[in-house]
């Protein structure tokens, strides 16, 4: 600014203001423990954290540490929504071990009771995201539906939620022609509902705009980042372990693999849907077509060890591709087990499909992946003397168990 | 170019042995110090769209003293998942990163690196307490580990 003339500014320097959200781990947004840090610049997401580890609960080191047959309930509880899928995965990587193939009565009761599993786990991610996006009534609509799904299950396995229904070279339960005839009668009250749900997520205005063109992946995308399940066939790629793998009764029993190629949330909310009555199509096949022949195994006559080895199972989740290895080197305990669910891939590697969106598409995009982390509440207790840190339970502290 | 002898073929120059993880994936080992370059090359084979990285298991081989680290490959077009195995000293675990190769790597090398110490060169992501609770990590141990007292 010289001789009284004031130069014009050629540039400016932008220094963007961003906010640090935290959602989460306990959030209304989310039904499990999780913390996604976001970074916002004014609405827009710049940049995700994904907070892990608020309950790791150290199942892989008990699997190594029990035999197969607590094993086999130890898996079955890795989940209590799609517990049946865990169960099966595992029952059948010591099948492959063995070389053990159930009766074919066996295998169809067995998609019976996983697909019946992954129609309530649809209904209940719709559900939610119904109540996630403002639509309360919705929710409870489906979710008053649902419970005629978890009839079906208690009918066949015993329990509503938790089946514990697969063992070794068979099933645990068997049904009869009165069990087959309710079962029947509740699938048909059922289908009239997910046709008017599937419908009313296409068609209505509001749902449709609040899902569409929020968190589009690319099929690139979801293969570099090795998303599974519906967010996978969401985006285009055909890929489904019951159609691949054939494993128990699907190489028998007619299905189709839903593909989708928007890739957004409303694409995945719509291939659970069409996903759901593709199940409920094979429920009432398996129910109309059920070999006849044992089913039940006795526990009894099963060899307590197993062959040295290593398998790979792999069982379509109702989110996405489950995976179970066993590396066994002889004796009744397995060597080494591997579990990787499908929300290992789905939750920790999205944070990239977070960026550009508004804080308030956050919430809506996590919920379109089903991310699924089963719950414990845990405090951190630092010891300033030693400076060592433990975790306990809040009941522990409570109780005095622990010495702080 | 999605058989599991093509496969074979495109990766000869760095496959040391084959075998076979039941039912029927297909295991091909090779030097951990290819692994990067083989995974690259089998990515630039198949296409983008065509593969993703299932799994990254580790197996703490004690007697061995190694570590096994197994990268289940699912190949879309092949309907099946093959195995990329390399092994790494127990007492200097480290091998390259694939996160800038294939991104969804992260979650399955972090999770290594939490529960069994093998360190990825190149991942800045890796940190303890990714999944182990503090009190463990806050000791050092690493549970997976077949000496590990948890």
């Amino acid at each position: 600014m010289e001789n009284g003339m004031v130069e014009k500014a050629t540039s400016i320097i932008k220094i963007p203001v961003t906010l640090e959200i935290p959602i989460g781990p306990q959030h209304p947004a989310l039904h499990e423990p999780v913390l996604l840090k976001i970074y916002a610049d004014g609405e827009e997401v710049v940049g995700v954290e994904i907070g892990t580890g608020y309950n790791h609960r150290g199942i892989e080191k008990l699997l190594e540490n029990n035999t197969f047959y607590k094993g086999k309930f130890i898996a079955s509880r890795v989940c209590g929504i799609c517990n049946a899928v865990h169960e099966n995965c595992f029952v059948r990587a010591v099948e492959y071990l063995v070389g053990m193939k159930p009766s074919p009565r066996a295998e169809y009761l067995r998609v019976l009771v996983m697909e019946l599993e992954r129609l309530h786990s649809h209904m209940l991610i719709n559900a939610i995201m119904a109540e996630i996006i403002g639509f309360d009534t919705l929710f409870m609509y489906i979710m008053r539906d649902r419970e005629l799904v978890m009839k079906a299950k208690e009918i066949v396995a015993g329990n509503r939620v938790s089946a514990d229904f697969h063992m070794f070279n068979g099933v645990r339960r068997d049904i009869d022609d009165v069990k087959r005839d309710k079962l029947i009668d509740l699938l048909r009250r059922v289908e009239p509902r997910l046709k008017y749900y599937r419908k009313l997520f296409e068609d209505d205005p509001t749902i449709s705009k609040r899902l569409t063109e929020i968190g589009v992946l690319k099929a690139k995308d979801v293969t570099s980042y090795g998303m599974l399940g519906p967010v996978l066939r969401g985006s285009g790629i055909k890929s489904d372990a019951r159609a691949e793998d054939r494993y128990d009764a699907y190489n028998e029993i007619p299905f189709n693999v839903v593909v989708r190629g928007e890739g957004d949330s409303l694409a995945r909310m719509l291939v659970r849907w069409d996903e759901a009555l593709e199940s409920l199509e094979m429920c009432k096949y398996i129910l109309e077509h059920l070999p006849s022949g044992p089913a039940a195994v006795d526990e009894r006559k099963l060899p307590r060890t197993f062959p040295a080895g290593e398998s790979f199972a792999r069982v379509e989740a109702p989110r996405g591709e489950l995976t179970y290895y066993i590396q066994h080197a002889g004796g009744n305990k397995p060597y080494r087990v591997k579990v990787r669910t499908p929300s290992l891939n789905n939750i920790i590697n999205s944070g990239f499909s977070y960026l550009g969106h508004s804080v308030a598409d956050v919430p809506v995009i996590l919920v379109s992946y089903d991310p699924c982390i089963s719950c414990m509440e845990r405090a951190i207790i630092v010891d300033l003397k030693n400076k060592v840190e433990k975790r306990a339970t809040l009941r522990e502290i409570a109780m005095k168990e622990v010495r702080l | 170019m999605s058989g599991t002898n093509n496969i074979e073929d495109a990766l000869s120059s760095y496959i040391i042995g084959r075998d076979t993880v039941k039912p029927n994936r297909p295991r091909f080992h090779i030097d951990a110090g290819n692994l990067k370059s083989a995974i690259a090359l089998l990515k630039q084979c198949l296409g983008d769209e065509a593969l993703y990285l299932s799994n990254i298991i580790g197996v703490d081989k004690v007697a061995e003293g190694v570590i096994e680290l197994n990268y289940f490959i699912h190949v879309v077009p092949l309907g099946n998942t093959i195995v990329i195995r390399v092994t790494v000293p127990r007492d200097k675990p480290q091998v390259s990163s694939l996160i800038d190769v294939i991104p969804g790597a992260l979650s399955g090398e972090c999770e290594a690196y939490d529960l069994l110490g093998v360190e990825f060169i190149g991942n800045r992501y890796l940190r303890r307490g990714f999944f182990v609770p503090v009190d463990v990590a806050s000791r050092g141990v690493f549970p997976l580990r077949k000496d590990a007292k948890v």
